[in-house]
């Protein structure tokens, strides 16, 4: 209040909070002794409310602030509060050391709900009452607290729900019979078993707070005329502009409705499938087991009776011969999916019959797989096409590589195992069999193309294609043998240190135009540019088939470049 | 203001006060006695009676305390050899305005509700019915007599006074309003609200009371217990009616949930799975963390926080949901957990451009310099935002102090440089404050004068002073201050739909 007595006589001086100011240190000022304002110190507004803004312990910082003098003794000054003093309370024992920080920042979207179990906690009342009744019983039926908790807060939920206005209303507490009738998934079986008398001690404990909830709860909004008054109520909604209902807008929220129930259906429709989907699993996992036991006592039964033979035959599921080129495997994935098979299902796991205009899964996924197919043979075809009189040199230019034997057919790999120092390094088997460069090629079963799926295969980072030294012999025109090689090193250009390559590489004089290039010839260089025009193509090709496609948003190229074919959404 | 320090009032007359002695039996609800308070003798109302076990206590409020220092007291602490000041008793219902009549009206209604008794004598206790019409010029004077046992029931007896003029508005609070109104145009809390009005008010913005029926009321809990401490409430928070007679209301540290007893609450923490504020971390350093709550995705648990918030803030409102705010809340980290230490909230949208409508640190927290590193935070945020900042008004006696500690820092940080000129717009742009808020500072440190020449900033002696000590400080105890860099945020985007206050 002292403040506003001395800041009534200013006149207000025009200030420019925008405009520069000059800052100045206190001895660098005049002490204008007639000038009011420094003098006093203006009243400013504190944003604290004015009856506040009286009260004795925040004044007395305030004005020994505003004295300026003696700051020390101002610091020391502060404003009481009501004490927070340490728990008698064991802090270990509630709060177990479990928190390890993650090396990134938490994210973390669950609510209390999901994190605090069930939401009834036992009273000391509960805890006298399961411990007597525990005691009555035997050994084997025991109730747990959990089990307590659980059942408690069924009675306390489905009374919510049934009564809501128990506490206006006085009705009387819900009989037993009607909460049996509620059981649902949130009570388990085996608390059930305790659910009659749990109901009994529950009763007593409502009886005994006039029916109201056991749990301790907020007050909210009852749209009663006493709310306002009432400090306890809280948490009101505030409330929603009334929108003006039109016919437009009935129709606008009904489609909405309706795709929100689809949308619903179908989600549920295929969580319903993929738990089919893990029981067929399950049960084929049964059956293994069991083919596999029976097995082991055909072997015990065959050891007893001394027949003699492969015991291996038995225990290991008997797979087809493997042949000089095998097959190269359906995926992983598309085998192991049950309800992929080829006929068509007829009914829907309801039992209801499928609706004829409905077009069926399989069918879309054969329809699927046929697109699939097709783009890649006809890939396959301009690929080939493209490679007409040409060697390709590329490893793998798309896959699956089905066009290889051809195109390599007439390289032979040196092999000079012996003589090399090291030996090879290997190769797996896949890729083994694809690459061999066997001279049987003729002899090959050609894969049918149908069976030829994608594998996302990388190329082999240890042993690169070209290292592996092979020629061809050719006949060329007017009957010249010509001899092609691959895979050559020539010492000779690797054996200069390169910094005192690097250090002629200015000292010719000779322009670019000019001079004679040295080629090496088992450089790869001109095959890499092919590879890089190529996939250029490809990209080109892929954009244009980017535009017919249905869903823009996957991506049709892995990252090492490879062509996928587009994928459909549907 | 509350109402009971009506001496306060600016506009108020000064209302004859009937004097007398009392005795115990005549103390009642309004009275204001003299009281031992640590040593002294102070004048103090009386809020609340309640008898146990034969034994009278008093739950009093001391005059020109804070309402946090309120208490129940024995009888003896009593002085009942000065005279006491009488309650006054209301004034005729007729004269109120239209909208605190309707305030009365479910009051009155209340008053029927037996169930209710306690909620009642809170109200009655704090005179709630009649402050909003304190304020308001040409209003009646307080009628002379008091009489009866329930204020209300003279209500209708009482006559109003002859020629009561409706009184101007004090010359001197007139001029000193005309000399501030640049600065503190936006900020000024002596508007007189109306509940109505403020109840819209709050509907769409805001999470303060400027109400004064709000804020007084007998807190309703004796004791918390959260975490290792056990702390006592300053204000009245609704928590569930129940724990009013619990001695110890039991809180648990991560999920802020609540039990009146100890057995129902160490079954919650056999149970209880979080582990820090359940929302994303937005910054770590190696002191604290901070997480950022949505009010409408975490509903229950910023319902827990605003609750345990309440408890000690007074202007803080309840009134409704916690849907448009967002929470900023600090904690520091042990094995075992995230320790809430104090937070922020600040609403997703804030009409009045407010970046922070509550603040605290919790109370087993205080004077450790948490409060400055909250309003850092929330001054970073704005910065990241790119806009200028203020805090809600009003500001609690300890909310002002944190502040202006905070603005004297940074101001005085950023003039030091050895700069010789400064611009107030561009320094509240440095700091992401309001150019008020920067003119306030400097005007309340006396560093803003006048000379012939015109206006000038002085860095004086005494802020300088003031900054030595603190470096000295930091030297001593080390600096913990909020790392920019440290903050992985990006301002976040709400829909119409989802910042709109429905459900
Ligand atoms: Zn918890």
């Amino acid at each position: 209040m002292t403040q506003r007595v001395t800041g009534q006589r200013f006149r207000q001086r025009k200030l420019s909070t925008k405009q520069n100011l000059p800052v100045l240190r206190e001895n660098e000022v005049e002490k204008l002794v007639d000038d009011d304002a420094t003098r006093h110190i203006p009243r400013v507004e504190t944003g604290v409310e004015k009856g506040e803004e009286i009260e004795h312990h925040l004044q007395a910082i305030i004005s020994a602030q505003a004295a300026g003098t003696a700051p020390s003794k101002a610091a020391q000054l502060y404003i009481p509060t009501p004490d927070a003093i340490a728990s008698k309370l064991q802090y270990d024992d509630l709060y177990p050391r479990h928190f390890t920080q993650p090396a990134t920042y938490i994210r973390f979207s669950s609510t209390v709900e999901d994190c605090i179990g069930t939401t009834y906690c036992m009273t000391s009342d509960d805890v006298a009452f399961l411990k007597g009744y525990n005691h009555k019983k035997g050994k084997s039926v025991q109730c747990s607290e959990d089990e307590f908790e659980e059942v408690m807060n069924f009675l306390e939920e489905t009374s919510t729900t049934k009564q809501p206005y128990a506490t206006v209303d006085n009705a009387p507490v819900l009989p037993y019979e009607d909460m049996e009738a509620e059981f649902d998934e949130t009570i388990r079986e085996h608390s059930r078993r305790f659910a009659k008398p749990i109901y009994e001690h529950w009763k007593n404990q409502r009886l005994l707070i006039g029916n109201r909830s056991l749990i301790p709860a907020l007050k909210f909004e009852t749209n009663l005329e006493t709310d306002d008054a009432d400090p306890y109520v809280c948490f009101r909604r505030r409330e929603v502009r009334q929108v003006r209902k039109t016919r437009g807008r009935d129709a606008q929220v009904t489609e909405k409705l309706k795709k929100l129930r689809k949308e619903l259906e179908e989600g549920r429709y295929l969580m319903a499938q993929v738990k089919r989907r893990e029981v067929l699993i399950r049960d084929q996992l049964a059956q293994d087991k069991l083919i596999f036991q029976q097995r082991s006592e055909l072997k015990e039964i065959k050891r007893k009776l001394s027949i003699k033979g492969d015991d291996e035959e038995l225990l290991i599921n008997q797979r087809p011969a493997p042949k000089p080129k095998p097959k190269i495997d359906v995926p992983a994935p598309l085998r192991g999916i049950p309800g992929m098979g080829q006929k068509a299902q007829m009914a829907r796991p309801d039992g209801r019959l499928l609706d004829p205009d409905l077009v069926s899964h399989e069918e879309q996924v054969a329809k699927r797989s046929e697109m699939i197919d097709g783009f890649v043979e006809e890939n396959l075809m301009k690929h080939q096409k493209w490679n007409v009189g040409w060697i390709d040199q590329t490893w793998r230019p798309i896959t699956p590589p089905l066009e290889q034997p051809a195109a390599k057919s007439n390289f032979r790999p040196v092999f000079t195992s012996a003589q090399l120092p090291t030996p090879p390094a290997s190769v797996s088997s896949e890729e083994a069999a694809a690459e061999q460069m066997d001279v049987d090629q003729e002899n090959k079963q050609v894969v049918p193309r149908r069976s030829a799926r994608f594998r996302y295969a990388s190329p082999p980072d240890d042993v690169p294609f070209q290292e592996q030294a092979r020629f061809r012999r050719r006949t060329g025109r007017g009957g010249r043998f010509m001899v092609d090689r691959r895979g050559l090193k020539r010492q000779k250009l690797e054996s200069i240190d390169e910094r005192v390559a690097d250090r002629f590489r200015y000292a010719d004089d000779s322009s670019e135009d000019d001079g004679v290039t040295d080629v090496d010839h088992t450089d790869t260089l001109h095959i890499r540019y092919r590879i890089m025009i190529d996939r250029q193509g490809e990209k080109q090709h892929a954009q244009a088939a980017a535009q017919n496609r249905r869903s823009v948003e996957n991506h049709n190229r892995s990252a090492s470049g490879h062509l996928l074919p587009p994928s459909q959404a549907g | 203001m509350a109402p009971r320090e009506n001496s306060h009032e600016p506009s108020g007359t000064p209302v004859p006060v009937e004097t007398g002695f009392a005795t115990l039996a005549t103390l009642r609800v309004g009275t204001k006695a003299f009281v031992e308070k640590d040593g002294e003798k102070r004048k103090a109302e009386i809020l609340h009676m309640r008898s146990r076990r034969g034994k009278p206590s008093f739950y009093v409020h001391y005059e020109d305390f804070n309402k946090r220092l309120d208490e129940w007291i024995d009888a003896d602490r009593i002085d009942l050899s000065r005279e006491v000041e009488w309650p006054a008793p209301e004034k005729p219902e007729k004269k109120k305005s239209a909208p605190s009549q309707k305030n009365q009206a479910p009051s009155k209604s209340d008053q029927k509700n037996l169930k209710r008794s306690r909620s009642k004598a809170e109200r009655e206790a704090s005179g709630t019915p009649d402050s909003t019409s304190v304020n308001l010029p040409g209003k009646a004077q307080r009628p002379s007599k008091a009489a009866g046992k329930e204020n209300k029931e003279i209500l209708v007896t009482s006559e109003l006074p002859d020629g009561s003029t409706p009184k101007l508005e004090d010359d001197d609070i007139d001029m000193v309003d005309v000399q501030d109104a640049a600065a503190a145009a936006k900020s000024l809390p002596n508007e007189v609200y109306s509940r109505e009005d403020e109840i819209e008010k709050l509907r769409t913005s805001g999470s303060m009371t400027q109400n004064q029926t709000e804020i007084s009321r007998v807190r309703n809990l004796d004791k918390i217990q959260m975490g290792k401490f056990e702390i006592e409430p300053w204000y009245f928070s609704p928590y569930p009616t129940e724990f009013v007679d619990s001695d110890m209301v039991y809180i648990c540290e991560f999920c802020l949930g609540y039990y009146g007893d100890v057995t129902p609450f160490e079954r919650h923490r056999s149970k209880c799975t979080l582990l820090h504020p359940p929302g994303n971390e937005i910054y770590r350093d190696d002191y604290v963390s901070f997480f950022e709550i949505d009010g409408r995705r975490q509903r229950t648990w910023c319902r827990n926080l605003c609750l345990l918030s309440k408890l000690f803030l007074d202007h803080k409102t309840l009134y409704y949901d916690v849907d448009p705010f967002l929470f900023y809340c600090m904690a520091t980290r042990d094995e075992h957990g995230c320790h809430f230490v104090g937070y922020f909230s600040k609403e997703k949208e804030s009409a009045e451009g407010y970046n922070v409508a509550c603040i605290l640190t919790l109370p087993q927290y205080q004077r450790r310099g948490f409060g400055k590193l909250l309003i850092d935070f929330s001054y970073l945020l704005s910065k990241r935002e790119g806009k200028l900042g203020s805090p809600e008004k009003p500001l609690s006696d300890l909310g002002l102090l944190g502040y202006r500690a905070y603005w004297q820092e940074m101001i005085v940080d950023i003039l030091v440089d050895g700069r010789v000129e400064a611009n107030i717009e561009d320094v509240g742009a440095a700091l992401a404050m309001t150019t008020n808020d920067v003119l306030h500072t400097l005007q309340n440190l006396n560093m803003l004068r006048y000379s012939g020449k015109g206006h000038c900033i002085v860095l004086t002696d005494a802020v300088l002073e003031q900054r030595e000590r603190q470096k000295e400080k930091e030297k001593k105890k080390g600096k913990r201050s909020i790392e920019p860099d440290k903050l992985i945020w990006k301002p976040p985007i709400f829909s119409a739909a989802s910042r709109t206050w429905n459900w």
